[in-house]
C-alpha cells in the first residue's frame, strides 16, 4: 500500500486551487466568483496544514489561523459591496460591472 | 660725465607733454583762458626745454667720452630669430644724432615759447601744443633711431604731425568755399607718401642684401661686400653690389625729395603755409624738411659706395651726382618762383625749398659736413624769418581789427563794406619798420643771413657749399651761385615791400608791435644767426691750415671735427676704400668774394627796382614787365599734377569703389551669391526640413501613439473576468518559467 | 499522514463538491456544495493532527462565512439569477484560454510531484492542543495578531458604512 506522502496533499491542494480559479474566471455570478475565491484560499490552507504536519512545525497552523480570519473579514466586506452594487445596478452579473471599460 | 642712460628721457618728456595737453589741457584752457593757456603752453615748452637739456647732457657726455657712439636700448621691438631679423628700439647717441637733437629741441623750444603768444585766443590752444609736442617726439625718434626702421617710424610720425598741424584750422574755408587747410594737409601727407614708398623699397632692398637694418651693421656689411665685389642674388636675376647700393640710394633720394620738398615733390610745401606760422617755422623750415638731408648724411657710406661704383643709373649717372643735380635744380627753380609770390609766407616757403636744394646738392657732392652746417644755420635764420613774418602778420591783423573798430566808431554799422583783407599779402604792407621796430631789426638780420652777407651765419655755410662745388662739381657750383643771387634778390624784394616805403593799406598804418613773448625768441634766434658761423669757420689762410696739419683745430672747423666721428666716409677714405671728395678747409677769397659781391648787388638791385613801387596795393608788380620771369608764377607744378596725375588716380579710385567694390563685390557677390544662397538654404530648412522632416517626425510619433493607444484600449474591456484571466495567465507563466529554470 | 484509502475517499468527495460548486446553476446549491467541501477539508485537518484548526474551519468557514453567503443569496434573490446566456465570441476564447491555463497548471504540478521523491512523514507528532497553539501564537506572532485585530475592526466599520442606505425606505 503506498504511503500518503506530502505530495498527495499538494496535489489535492493544486486541484482544488485550479477548480477555484476556473470558477473565478468562468462564472458570471458575482457570488459564485466569491465562493470560488474562498475555495482557493481554502486549498492554500490545506497545503499549509499538510506542511505543518510534514515538517513538524506549528507555524503552518498559526498561519492558517490568520488566513481564516482575514478571509472572513474579506467576505464580509465583499458581500457588503455586492449588496451595495446590487442596489444601484440591480444585477450581480460581473459582466455588467464594466464601468472601467476604456 | 656719462649721461647716456638719460637718453630715453629725451623721448619721455615730449610724450608727457602730449599726454598732458591731449588729455587734460583742454579743460584748463576752457576753464580760464588766460591761466589755462599759460599752463598748457608752458608745460609743452618746458617739455621741449627738458629734452633740450637732455640733449645738452648727451652732448657733454659724448665730448668727455671721446666722441664714441653709444647705443642706449629701450626695448626689443621686432625679433624673429629664424630669419635673423632683429630690430630693437634703441637710441643711437653719436655726434650726428646729437647735432640734430640739439637743433630740434633747441629751436623747437624757442618756437614753443613763441607759439604761446602767437596762438593766444585760439579755442584749440591745447590741441595745438599736444600736436607740437607729438612732433618733437617723432622727430627725436627719427634722429635718434639706431636702425633704419626706427628712423622710418619717426619719418612717418613727422609726416602725420605735419598733416595734423597744417590742417590745424581744418574747418576754415576760403572765399570759394573750399576747405583749403584740410586740402593742404592732405596734399602734404599724400605727396610725402610717394617719397615714403621709396623709403620702404629701399629698406626691403637693404634687408635683402645686408640682412640687417641697423646702421653700423649695414655700413660694415656694405663695405665688405663692396671690397669683395659681392654679387647679390635676387632669385630670378643677380646684380653686383654697386648696382644694388645705387638702387638703394636712389630710392633714398626719392624719400628725401618727398620729405625735403625737392623737385618734383615740392608742391606741398607752399600750400603748407596754410598752417599756423609756428608750424611753418618748426616743421617746414628747421626740422621735418631736414630729415631728408639727415637721411642722406647718415647713409654717407652707401652714397660714397654708389659714387665709387660709377654711373649706374641708366648707364649715365651715379646716384650722388643725381642727388646733387636734383638739389641744384630745385634750388634755382624755387628761387625763381619766389620772385613772383605776394604772400609773405609763400616767399619764405619757396626760399626753404631753395635752401633745401642747397643742402641736398651739398650732400650729393659729398660735402656732408657742409650740408649739416647749412642745415643748422638755416634752422636759425629760417625759423627767425618765419617767426618774424608771423609777428608781421600778427601786427597786420591787429591793425585791421583796429581799423574795423575805428570805422565802426565813425560810421556805425551801416557803412560796412567787406573788403577781403589778407594780412599775409605783401602788397598791403609797407613802412612797417616804423611801426614794428623789433620785428624789423631781427627780420633784417635773418634776411641778410639768408642772403649770405658776411659775417652772418648764412654766409659761412653757403660759402662752404659753393667752395666745395667750385672744386668738385663746377656745374652745380654755377647753378647754385645763380640761385644764391636769386635768394638775395627776392629777400631784398620782400624786405622792401614789407618794411620800407609807405604803407599801402590802412591796416599797415595801424599795425602794432607784437608782445614780448613773441619777440624774445626772435631776438635769441637773431643772435644765433649772427654767431652761428662760428660753428664751422674755415681756416682763413693756407698757413693757418698748415699749422694745424689740415685738421680741425681750435676755433676752426669745429663742426667738422665733431661730425667726423659719425661720418665713416672720412675713415674709409683714409683706408682707401673709396674717395670722398674733400671740402676745402681754407677760405677761398675768390668764391667768397664773388658770392658776397653778387649778393650785395642783388640786394641793391631789388631795392632799386622796388624803390617806389608798387605804390598802392593794386598796382602791378614791377617785375611783371619782365614776362619770362613772371612765367615762374605759374610754374609750380600744381596745374600739371591736377590735370595729368590726379584725374587718372581719381578715375581708378572711382572705378574700384563703384564698379568693383559696390557693384561686383557688394551687389553681386554679397547680395546675389551669399545672401541668396543663405536665403535658399534657410527656406529649404524651414519648408522642407522643418515642415516635413521635423514636424512629420513629431506628428508621426503622435499619430503612432494614438493608433497604439487605440489598439491597446481594447484590453480595457471593463470586464473583471478578463483582468482576472490576465492575472492568472501571468501567474502560470511565472510558474512555468520557474519550473523551466529548475528543471 | 493517514490511510491512503481514507485519503482517496475524502479527496474524491472534496473534488467532487468543488466541481459541483463550479457547475451548479443554482447559487444555493453552489453554496451548499462549498459547505461540503469545507467540511471535508476539516476532516483532512483532523487527519493531519490539527484539531483546533479543524474546529475553527468548521465554525468560521462553514458556519459563519457560508451562512453569510446564504443570507446574501437569499437577500438578492440570486438563486434565480442565471446571468446572460449569450456566449459571444469573446466568451468562447475566454473559456478556451482559462481551460488551457488550468490544464497547464495541473500538468506542471503533476510533473513536479511525480518527480519528487518525498518520503513519508518523519517528523514527530506535535502537541497541537489549543494551549500549545496559543502559546506558539502569542510568543512569535503577536504583531500579526494585533494587526489582524485591527483589520477585523476596519472591515466591520467598512461593512457598516457600506450597509448604510441614503434614503430610508426608498431602495429595497
Amino acid at each position: 500500500m503506498p504511503e500518503v506522502t506530502i505530495d498527495w496533499y499538494i496535489a489535492l491542494s493544486v486541484i482544488l486551487f485550479t477548480i477555484g480559479s476556473l470558477g473565478v474566471l468562468l462564472r458570471r455570478n458575482a457570488i459564485i466568483v466569491f465562493m470560488s475565491v474562498e475555495m482557493m484560499l481554502n486549498s492554500a490552507n490545506l497545503a499549509f496544514v499538510a506542511f505543518a504536519r510534514y515538517l513538524g512545525d506549528l507555524d503552518g497552523q498559526v498561519l492558517v489561523f490568520f488566513v481564516i480570519t482575514v478571509a472572513a473579514a474579506e467576505v464580509a466586506v465583499g458581500l457588503a459591496l455586492i449588496v451595495a452594487i446590487f442596489r444601484t445596478k440591480k444585477s450581480i452579473n460581473i459582466d455588467d460591472m464594466n464601468l472601467l471599460k476604456g | 660725465m656719462n649721461a647716456f642712460g638719460l637718453a630715453p628721457l629725451l623721448l619721455l618728456f615730449p610724450a608727457i607733454g602730449v599726454l598732458f595737453n591731449g588729455l587734460v589741457g583742454r579743460r584748463f584752457v576752457e576753464a580760464d583762458a588766460k591761466v589755462g593757456e599759460r599752463w598748457s603752453g608752458w608745460i609743452a615748452s618746458l617739455m621741449a626745454i627738458s629734452s633740450f637739456v637732455v640733449a645738452v647732457l648727451l652732448f657733454i657726455s659724448l665730448w668727455t667720452n671721446g666722441f664714441q657712439a653709444m647705443i642706449a636700448p629701450i626695448m626689443d621691438w621686432i625679433s624673429i630669430p629664424s630669419a635673423n631679423f632683429s630690430v630693437p628700439w634703441a637710441i643711437r647717441v653719436d655726434t650726428l644724432s646729437v647735432t640734430m637733437m640739439l637743433v630740434v629741441t633747441g629751436v623747437g623750444s624757442l618756437i614753443h615759447i613763441y607759439a604761446i603768444g602767437y596762438m593766444h585766443g585760439d579755442p584749440n590752444f591745447s590741441r595745438f601744443f599736444a600736436y607740437f609736442n607729438l612732433f618733437i617726439f617723432f622727430m627725436l625718434i627719427l634722429v635718434s633711431g639706431s636702425t633704419y626702421l626706427v628712423l622710418f617710424v619717426g619719418w612717418e610720425g613727422v609726416g602725420l604731425c605735419s598733416f595734423l598741424l597744417i590742417s590745424f584750422w581744418f574747418d576754415r574755408t576760403n572765399a570759394a568755399g573750399k576747405a583749403m587747410n584740410a586740402d593742404a594737409g592732405r596734399k602734404a601727407f599724400i605727396v610725402n607718401r610717394v617719397g615714403d614708398l621709396g623709403m620702404i623699397l629701399a629698406m626691403f632692398l637693404m634687408f635683402w642684401t645686408f640682412r640687417s637694418l641697423e646702421f653700423g651693421a649695414v655700413f660694415s656689411t656694405a663695405v665688405e661686400m663692396f671690397e669683395s665685389h659681392h654679387i647679390v642674388e635676387f632669385g630670378l636675376f643677380s646684380a653686383p653690389i654697386g648696382t644694388v647700393i645705387t638702387a638703394i640710394t636712389a630710392l633714398f633720394l626719392l624719400g628725401a625729395t618727398g620729405k625735403s620738398a625737392q623737385f618734383p615733390l615740392y608742391v606741398w610745401l607752399p600750400d603748407a603755409m596754410a598752417g599756423p606760422t609756428p608750424v611753418s617755422a618748426l616743421i617746414h623750415a628747421a626740422t621735418m624738411v631736414t630729415s631728408g638731408i639727415y637721411l642722406i648724411v647718415r647713409s654717407n657710406v652707401l652714397f660714397e659706395i654708389a659714387r665709387a661704383s660709377g654711373p649706374v643709373i641708366f648707364g649715365v649717372i651715379s646716384t650722388p651726382d643725381l642727388v646733387a643735380y636734383v638739389g641744384a635744380f630745385t634750388g634755382l627753380l624755387a628761387g625763381l618762383i619766389a620772385f613772383t609770390q605776394f604772400d609773405i609766407k609763400k616767399v619764405l616757403a619757396y626760399s626753404t625749398v631753395s635752401q633745401l636744394g642747397f643742402m641736398i646738392a651739398a650732400a650729393g657732392m659729398g660735402a656732408y659736413v657742409a650740408a649739416m652746417f647749412h642745415l643748422v644755420t638755416h634752422a636759425f635764420f629760417k625759423a627767425l624769418l618765419f617767426l618774424g613774418s608771423g609777428s608781421v602778420i600778427h601786427g597786420m591783423e591787429h591793425g585791421h581789427h583796429h581799423l574795423h573798430e575805428l570805422s565802426h566808431a565813425e560810421h556805425g554799422h551801416a557803412d560796412h563794406h567787406e573788403d577781403v583783407f589778407d594780412p599775409q599779402d605783401m602788397r598791403t604792407m609797407g613802412g612797417l619798420r616804423h611801426k614794428m621796430p623789433t620785428t624789423f631789426w631781427v627780420y633784417l638780420v635773418g634776411a641778410l643771413a639768408l642772403a649770405g652777407i658776411p659775417p652772418l651765419a648764412g654766409f659761412w655755410s653757403k660759402d662752404e657749399i659753393l667752395a666745395h662745388g667750385n672744386q668738385h662739381a663746377i656745374a652745380v657750383y654755377v647753378v647754385l651761385a645763380i640761385a644764391a643771387v636769386c635768394t638775395a634778390f627776392y629777400m631784398g624784394r620782400q624786405l622792401h615791400m614789407t618794411f620800407f616805403g609807405e604803407p599801402r593799406h590802412a591796416a599797415a598804418e595801424h599795425a602794432q608791435e607784437s608782445p614780448a613773448l613773441m619777440t624774445t625768441p626772435l631776438v635769441v634766434l637773431a643772435a644765433l644767426a649772427v654767431v652761428g658761423g662760428l660753428l664751422n669757420l674755415p681756416y682763413l689762410t693756407e698757413s693757418m691750415a698748415e699749422a694745424n696739419h689740415h685738421h680741425p683745430g681750435g676755433l676752426f672747423l669745429a663742426l667738422e671735427g665733431w661730425l667726423e666721428h659719425s661720418i665713416r666716409s672720412f675713415e674709409l677714405t683714409e683706408e682707401g676704400v673709396f674717395a670722398l671728395p674733400h671740402t676745402p678747409i681754407v677760405l677761398s677769397p675768390l668764391v667768397a668774394g664773388i658770392s658776397t659781391l653778387l649778393a650785395l648787388v642783388a640786394l641793391g638791385g631789388a631795392f632799386y627796382v622796388y624803390r617806389n613801387k608798387p605804390e598802392t596795393a593794386v598796382d602791378p608788380d614791377p617785375l611783371q614787365k619782365i614776362k619770362p620771369l613772371w612765367w615762374f608764377r605759374i610754374l609750380p607744378l600744381e596745374t600739371f599734377y591736377m590735370k595729368f596725375i590726379v584725374p587718372p588716380f581719381k578715375w581708378l579710385a572711382d572705378w574700384l569703389a563703384f564698379a568693383v567694390d559696390w557693384n561686383f563685390w557688394h551687389d553681386f557677390v554679397h547680395n546675389n551669391l551669399i545672401r541668396d544662397m543663405f536665403v535658399s538654404f534657410a527656406t529649404f530648412l524651414a519648408d522642407v526640413f522643418d515642415k516635413f522632416g521635423v514636424d512629420g517626425t513629431v506628428n508621426g510619433i503622435g499619430s503612432v501613439t494614438k493608433s497604439l493607444a487605440g489598439v491597446l484600449r481594447r484590453t480595457q474591456t471593463g470586464f473583471a473576468r478578463t483582468y482576472a484571466l490576465g492575472v492568472f495567465l501571468g501567474a502560470v507563466a511565472l510558474l512555468a518559467y520557474f519550473l523551466w529554470v529548475l528543471y | 499522514m493517514g490511510n491512503p484509502i481514507i485519503f482517496l475517499l475524502l479527496a474524491v468527495v472534496a473534488i467532487g463538491s468543488a466541481i459541483g460548486m463550479l457547475t451548479s446553476h443554482n447559487a444555493v446549491h453552489s453554496a451548499l456544495y462549498l459547505v461540503l467541501n469545507f467540511a471535508t477539508i476539516g476532516i483532512f485537518y483532523i487527519i493531519l493532527n490539527a484539531p483546533f484548526i479543524a474546529m475553527v474551519q468548521i465554525t468560521v468557514y462553514a458556519g459563519a462565512i457560508m451562512v453569510l453567503f446564504l443570507f446574501v443569496i437569499m437577500l438578492l434573490g440570486a438563486e434565480q439569477l442565471r446571468g446572460v446566456t449569450d456566449v459571444h465570441g469573446g466568451e468562447r476564447f475566454h473559456r478556451a484560454v482559462a481551460g488551457l491555463l488550468a490544464a497547464v497548471l495541473l500538468l506542471a504540478s503533476g510533473l513536479l510531484l511525480f518527480q519528487s521523491e518525498a518520503s513519508a512523514v518523519t517528523a514527530p507528532m506535535l502537541d497541537t492542543s489549543p494551549t500549545a497553539l496559543g502559546l506558539h501564537l502569542f510568543s512569535g506572532y503577536v504583531f500579526p495578531f494585533e494587526v489582524t485585530a485591527v483589520l477585523l475592526l476596519a472591515s466591520m466599520i467598512g461593512v457598516v458604512i457600506f450597509g448604510k442606505t441614503k434614503k430610508r425606505g426608498k431602495d429595497a
